[in-house]
């Protein structure tokens, strides 16, 4: 897709891109990228939203410099509402009130944020890294490593996420009865959450994946460095895994996005993150029937909830949109005003990759990130 | 929730504990009450419940769930039912239950004449024998792994009292039936016969091919009572009749044979939506008991509480009873202005934190400083006061509030020295040392989880370490009494209030005795006290008890459970139940206005 | 191509094998079944205990129990025996039975929803890719990112409080005061603006027009109780319909087509005459009248067409037929709420019609429009749930399809031929647009039947959802597995048949045998 980028010319409807001249595809990304102004905003929000969680209750030990834990009990101030108010702008004791028996509800959402993005994170990691390798292998080598994995994503990608969650509650709550896995799990529960469900999200990854390398493989840059005597792994890192990057990036986020709505739903079923710890999703999960009478509980979650996912879903847009050298300023109203044949033909070849000759027997590889595949039920959280 | 039928017997069990006027052994027999003469008849009404009804007879090992009870509550009647005071209330329209003698305890069952089934045939003593040998297990044979010999009905409910009868004498008209105990036992009362005669003798003989229930009584009374040790080849009739009395009458739909559902009380169930809702309408022919105002009962069943109150508010329902939570009844006393009735009570359950007497409180010292520090008026007034402004920490490891010998026991039995979170006075007790405490409670309950936060700080403050060992909900179970941990807070469902229950939990050595209370004096007491008949010796023996279990450390009681429920302004008679019947115990009331 | 499709279901059922194996496995292991008893103090702890452990089979080890199950269910594929058996739940009900159940109750929540989701998330992706980057453009990815990001179990408390109970009270006194209208219509408006593109003139007018319309149309309801007996009337059904023409003939054939407006006008002559004719008629209706009634109309349209021939008899046909058919459906809603107030005064709903819990109100009586009615009141508000949440991914998606397309080189082609632009959207792009869709289609409906678990649980549907967690929660591995197989199967089926669509559409993609 790369060089790709250097011959986008400006046709009927296309903005002309002057962005792509004699820059690298880094530049042009970023360019893209820092453009779209709803990823900007993404950005910011998240950096926001990151910067607090994890500076205002300490993390890993390191204090924070909120006067409160998300343990710690203190006495309940104003009936336990918020006592933050816009006019006149004044932060007070408990900003975002406290729960009934007087832990600050600021310290627990920002707890909450930081478990919730830890596992989003977590999530992206494994996700991508096991995506990468499964798909790179399947993609490039075919044969029978293909023929296995894909069978093993097959596998995987029909069993039931909320199972394998219930399993996962099941082995955290235990404490010192089993293997070590389980007391791994019982003292990291949204770690151990996290690298579980990163275990099971990687599939539409590796899909996806294997898809942009049965493509880039039979390229001619490809061919050009296998006759050049480069080995496999010198193919697969340095010339396919660059222009397969994109795909793979937006993607990742997007798994991400998905991942918080998937804890959110999984501790609203009871076997997310356990008590006393604490996550965004089981916050508002524990506090749902406080909706109508303290509803403090349920919006200050839900809005860091809402946000991180808003600002993460128009993050991975962007890089969509500034990854995609396909995807280019399209107006229809200008394509209009140019009086349709106003082609400027100049050098629009080599745009329109046809898809492979192949068939894909796991479906084919449209790069949809919403769609995960059949039974993840993610669609429903 | 699959308890049903026991926490009705526990339940009972409670009431032959609390001295309340008219007790156990009273049986003249309170009249049943009357509904309020302003509503008028007619009308229908829709209960929410959260479990799906599926079986006709609740009182399998497989159908005991709630629901079941409630239907078959509704549907049958019997010689008895139990009020919402807990007291045993007789229904001599159905028949008359009497004690014969004291020694050795015998019990004359007679059902009226004009007493029968929707079908038309008379409920007879058939039935009631029927009832005994499904409840006795008189006829099992089989060994404790179940290899040999034959296990014929498989009751949910506690035979050990009606085990101890032998085959009932039967009178010749055959609507009377007399039933002999070789020890006294206390619940005699509720043993059987009530709330509900639910299963039909007659049916269960046609359809095991016997000729009518005169076939079915001499069958039964030929066979002698099982040996375990001695087992005989199965009988294949009793062996038909109780596997459909097992599993013959499980179905979530209305089934095409009408005979599986007969009723013999106010109602008779007339649809069944699998897993919607079930409706039941009058029984044209009752009248040998408290006759209900209603037309019909829709009961719908709804999941979660939130779900619940909004389907209240919304008219789809008219009477729940959703898990209380504070802010379920805030929501629900909002509602008051739309003229939603709420109740609040207590419920037979009651949240405590015990210490084991090993480990780091082998100590008595260390016990004491501990419950010094435990908050139990914050708890209270964190957890439950939102939802019951009068209540209060719970002062009596035995007695609950209800119960007239409470405030006597909570006075004499030390836990004054418990009343407020004395942070210094636990300090002179530790003398400097900082002992490493571990904590095991249900980590998916809200209640527990919230009562170890406040105790965790609360101790901490006092010098103790606390170590987290809460447990999620399918492990902390299997955990009790295992020694992995310190202290543990749990809930007793059974309250503890039944004489029986008390050396359950208390007496050296027993299976529900987790911490490993032990006290020579007291395991005496407890003898005594399960062969003690007379109500105030038994409540002096359970004082003195109390006392000895406060004085020796062994944890605090926390709070009784708090249960809810709402009706709309659309229907009258509604009256708060603290056993599992719930609202159900008096549906004959409900009217709609 | 019939090797490949037996090879794909080969592989398909040794997956399903192993997967099922893994799944039981899981499912044994999940928890203690016997969690339930064990902080029991009762005496009869350990029979309690013993019959759960028969019923379950707890004494076999897990990875043995499973041959047994497997045993029960390989004979489901043997046809006609009736020897089924995927074991009992908890509560002793065949797992056939309860899957039969709540199979039913899955696909009536869920179908609706999923139609809807497919068809307003592909409008939605078509015109925001028609217009990127465009503030309508903004606002419906803004929307849409939002629906997605909300809990679902937030969306379905809020909308039963406000589209419930909220819109129920309202009904009792169906007055919508002048703020109220005004503000209504303000809103409206300002969407409108946004939406209709062009010239800021143009906007402002569509705007200002959408306003008095929505005003006028909500004082005019308030004043004559339209609520409370609703409907719509040979007169509306009229104007509507040829409004529904103008449409239709647009998009299907381009106003100059002066023969096919022709023909979908006379169709709505047709249909309004036909609207005394039926009255009678749809009085005794039942569902396969109101089918036929359905073919009957189109055919109609069709038939219009022809007669009317023109250069183009195909367009005429279609306008004709699609416009007869919205024009049917017209008349069908003017039915329903024709029947209205008698549901909202049945005794069963006593004047609170729409409903939070449950697929139907119970013991209700009535003919089939009231029967009709309570469906929709019953299923409106999931429905709405389930739309809003998944319809981001269908117009995320189908807006970068559609871009995607509008850069092609035969869209350029297309255009220097000299087309129109509705015949380039329409014909050229639309159509190649929808392949990647159709798949996706395909594998969402395969995954349909899983059932949506949150709001099945929130609203007191006892699908396959509920099933599903209900063993979950009872670590009973019967009715896990028969969900588990249900939406295995269904899946991989749609996921083949997935694939076949795409390379039967796509002519580059081929089936390697």
């Amino acid at each position: 897709m790369a060089e790709d980028a250097s011959r986008i010319s400006a046709a009927a409807g296309i903005e002309p891109v002057l962005e792509a001249k004699g820059l690298s595809q880094g530049q042009i990304v970023r360019k893209r990228f820092l453009g779209h102004s709803g990823a900007i905003i993404g950005l910011i929000v998240f950096a926001f939203i990151f910067v607090l969680a994890f500076t205002s209750v300490g993390y890993l030990g390191i204090p924070g410099w909120w006067k409160y834990t998300h343990t710690q009990v203190s006495p309940l101030v104003n009936g336990g509402e918020p006592t933050s108010s816009l006019w006149p702008l004044a932060w007070g004791e408990h900003p975002f009130g406290q729960d009934r028996i007087g832990r600050d509800l600021f310290a627990m959402t920002m707890r909450g944020a930081q478990q919730s993005i830890t596992i989003m994170i977590v999530i992206g990691l494994i996700a991508g890294l096991i995506g990468v390798v499964v798909g790179a292998i399947s993609g490039y080598f075919r044969g029978w490593a293909e023929a296995i994995l894909m069978r093993l994503t097959d596998v995987i990608i029909i069993i039931p996420a909320l199972l394998l969650a219930a399993v996962m509650a099941q082995l955290a709550g235990r404490r010192d009865q089993g293997s070590w896995f389980a007391s791994f799990a019982s003292t990291n529960g949204v770690l151990a959450l996290g690298i579980f469900l990163g275990l099971i999200s990687w599939v539409a990854l590796a899909r996806l994946m294997r898809g942009e390398f049965l493509s880039l493989r039979e390229r001619e840059f490809v061919d050009a460095a296998r006759i050049s005597g480069a080995s496999n792994a010198r193919i697969i890192f340095k010339h396919i895994l660059p222009n397969a990057v994109g795909v793979l990036i937006v993607n990742v986020t997007l798994t991400m996005s998905a991942a918080i709505l998937t804890e959110t739903a999984l501790s609203y079923l009871g076997v997310g993150v356990k008590a006393p710890d604490t996550s965004l999703g089981l916050l508002i999960s524990q506090n749902q029937q406080a909706f109508a009478t303290r509803p403090w509980l349920f919006w200050f979650p839900g809005l860091f909830i809402v946000l991180i996912c808003l600002s993460i879903n128009f993050i991975g847009d962007g890089l969509r949109d500034a990854f995609d050298p396909r995807q280019k300023k399209f107006n229809a109203k200008k394509a209009k005003d140019h009086g349709g044949p106003a082609v400027q033909a100049s050098a629009a070849t080599g745009l329109d990759r046809p898809e492979p000759e192949e068939f894909r027997p796991d479906g084919p590889g449209h790069d949809g990130p919403w769609h995960d595949g059949p039974s993840d039920g993610t669609r429903d959280q | 929730m699959r308890l049903g039928r026991i926490s009705k017997a526990v339940g009972v069990a409670a009431a032959a504990a609390i001295a309340l006027s008219a007790c156990a052994g009273n049986s003249g027999g309170t009249t049943p009450t009357t509904a309020a003469a302003a509503s008028k008849q007619g009308g229908s009404a829709t209960v929410v419940e959260v479990n799906a009804f599926n079986t006709f007879n609740p009182n399998t090992a497989d159908g005991n769930t709630d629901i079941n009870s409630k239907v078959s509550y509704a549907t049958h009647s019997g010689f008895f039912y139990i009020d919402n005071k807990l007291n045993v209330v007789r229904n001599e329209k159905f028949g008359k239950m009497e004690k014969v003698s004291d020694d050795p305890l015998t019990v004359k069952y007679t059902i009226n004449d004009g007493v029968k089934w929707s079908d038309g045939t008379p409920v007879t003593a058939a039935d009631l024998v029927l009832q005994w040998a499904a409840f006795s297990g008189y006829y099992n044979d089989a060994d404790a792994d179940g290899k040999t010999g034959t296990s014929y009905f498989s009751y949910a409910g506690d035979p050990t009292g009606i085990a101890l009868t032998d085959f009932p004498e039967l009178g010749d008209d055959g609507r009377s039936m007399t039933l002999k105990y070789s020890k006294p036992f206390a619940d005699w009362e509720i043993a059987i016969g009530g709330p509900g005669i639910d299963i039909p003798a007659h049916v269960l003989a046609k359809k095991a091919g016997l000729a009518d229930t005169k076939a079915f009584i001499d069958l039964l009374k030929g066979m002698p009572r099982g040996d375990s040790k001695a087992p005989k080849p199965a009988n294949a009739q009793l062996k038909a009749m109780s596997d459909l009395w097992n599993t013959g009458f499980d179905t979530k739909t209305l089934p095409a044979d009408p005979s599986l559902y007969l009723s013999n009380g106010p109602f008779i169930v007339k649809s069944v939506n699998q897993d919607q809702s079930l409706t039941m309408v009058k029984n044209k022919d009752y009248n040998w008991g408290p006759e209900a105002q209603l037309d019909e009962i829709t009961v719908r069943y709804i999941g979660e509480a939130p779900a619940q109150v909004q389907a209240l508010k919304n008219g789809e329902a008219d009477i729940i009873a959703p898990q209380a939570s504070a802010d379920t009844v805030e929501q629900l006393k909002a509602l008051e202005s739309q003229g939603v009735k709420v109740d609040v009570g207590n419920q037979l359950a009651y949240d405590h934190i015990d210490l084991n007497y090993s480990g780091p409180f082998a100590e008595k010292n260390v016990r004491e400083a501990f419950m010094k520090a435990v908050p139990r008026t914050d708890i209270v007034d964190k957890i439950v006061k939102k939802l019951d402004p009068n209540a209060a920490p719970l002062d009596s490891q035995l007695f609950v509030p209800d119960q007239a010998p409470y405030a006597e026991s909570a006075k004499n039995n030390g836990s004054s020295a418990y009343q407020g979170v004395d942070i210094e006075g636990a300090k002179k007790l530790l003398n400097g040392a900082t002992p490493e405490v571990r904590i095991m409670y249900n980590k998916d309950n809200p209640n527990r989880v919230d009562a170890y936060s406040l105790i965790s700080e609360s101790a901490t403050k006092a010098g103790f370490k606390i170590v987290d060992g809460g447990l999620g909900k399918s492990d902390w179970g299997k955990a009790l009494g295992d020694g992995s941990y310190d202290a543990t807070i749990f809930g007793w469902s059974n309250s503890g209030v039944g004489v029986s229950g008390v050396p359950q939990i208390f007496k050296s050595g027993n299976d529900s005795n987790f911490n490993q209370f032990s006290n020579p004096e007291a395991d005496k007491l407890m003898d005594e006290l399960i062969v003690t008949t007379d109500k105030s010796k038994q409540d002096g023996l359970v004082a003195q008890i109390d006392k000895m279990i406060w004085d020796s450390a062994y944890g605090l009681p926390l709070f009784q459970s708090v249960g809810v429920d709402a009706y709309s302004d659309r229907i009258t008679g509604v009256k708060y139940m603290p056993n599992q019947t719930g609202v159900w115990w008096n549906f004959w009331e409900w009217a709609q206005k | 191509m019939v090797t490949y499709i037996f090879r794909r279901l080969v592989t398909a059922a040794l997956i399903l094998l192993g997967a099922s194996y893994f799944v039981y496995l899981l499912t044994a292991a999940s928890g203690d079944p016997l969690e339930e008893f064990r902080a029991n103090p009762s005496p009869q702890k350990q029979q309690l205990m013993d019959a759960r452990t028969e019923l379950l089979q707890l004494d076999t080890p897990a990875p043995l129990r499973y041959f047994k199950w497997f045993g029960g269910a390989v004979q489901c594929l043997v046809p006609f025996a009736n020897s089924c058996d995927l074991g009992k739940n908890i509560a002793g009900q065949p797992i056939t039975e309860a899957l039969g159940n709540a199979l039913i109750q899955t696909l009536t929540l869920v179908t609706a929803a999923t139609v809807l989701a497919i068809l307003i998330g592909i409008t939605l992706g078509i015109i925001t890719a028609l217009r990127q980057y465009s503030t309508l453009d903004y606002g419906v990815t803004f929307m849409a990112f939002l629906f997605f990001s909300l809990p679902i179990f937030w969306v379905a408390v809020l909308l039963k409080e406000f589209g419930a109970i909220g819109f129920n009270n309202f009904l009792r006194n169906p007055d919508v005061p002048l703020p109220a209208a005004l503000g209504i219509g303000v809103v409206v408006g300002a969407v409108t603006a946004v939406a209709a593109g062009g010239p800021m003139r143009r906007r402002l007018l569509a705007g200002a027009v959408a306003f008095a319309f929505v005003t006028a149309v909500l004082i005019y309801f308030s004043a004559t109780e339209w609520f409370k007996t609703p409907g719509l009337g040979p007169v509306v059904i009229a104007i509507a319909g040829a409004g529904i023409a103008f449409a239709v003939t647009l998009l299907s054939a381009g106003l100059k087509n002066r023969k096919a407006l022709q023909s979908a006008l006379i169709a709505v002559g047709v249909g309004v005459v036909l609207y005394f004719l039926l009255q009678p008629l749809l009085n005794e209706a039942t569902f396969v009248m109101i089918v036929v009634l359905a073919i009957a109309f189109v055919l109609i349209g069709m038939g219009i067409g022809y007669l009317m021939g023109g250069y183009d008899r195909g367009q005429s046909m279609r306008a004709a037929a699609i416009t007869s058919f919205l024009v049917g459906f017209l008349i069908l809603l003017d039915r329903y709420m024709q029947a209205w107030p008698s549901y909202f005064n049945n005794s069963r709903v006593r004047g609170r019609p729409i409903a939070t819990i449950g697929a139907s109100t119970p013991n209700i009586q009535g003919d089939f429009w009231v029967l009709g009615l309570d469906s929709f009141t019953h299923l409106i508000l999931p429905t709405l749930a389930l739309i809003l949440i998944s319809l981001a991914s269908y117009t995320r998606f189908t807006r970068a399809s559609m871009l995607e397309i509008m850069n092609m080189d035969y869209i350029r082609t297309a255009r220097a031929k000299g087309l129109s632009e509705r015949t380039v959207i329409m014909r050229h792009a639309f159509r190649n647009a929808l392949i990647p869709i159709a798949t996706i289609v395909a594998f969402d409906i395969g995954a349909l039947i899983g059932g949506a678990v949150i709001t099945e649980t929130v609203f007191s549907v006892r699908g396959m959802g509920f099933l599903f967690l209900d063993g979950i929660a009872h670590v009973d591995p019967n009715p896990v597995m028969g969900v588990f197989i249900c939406v295995a199967i269904t899946a991989m089926v749609f996921n083949l048949i997935a694939d076949l669509a795409y390379s039967a559409l796509d002519p580059r993609v081929r089936v390697k045998a």
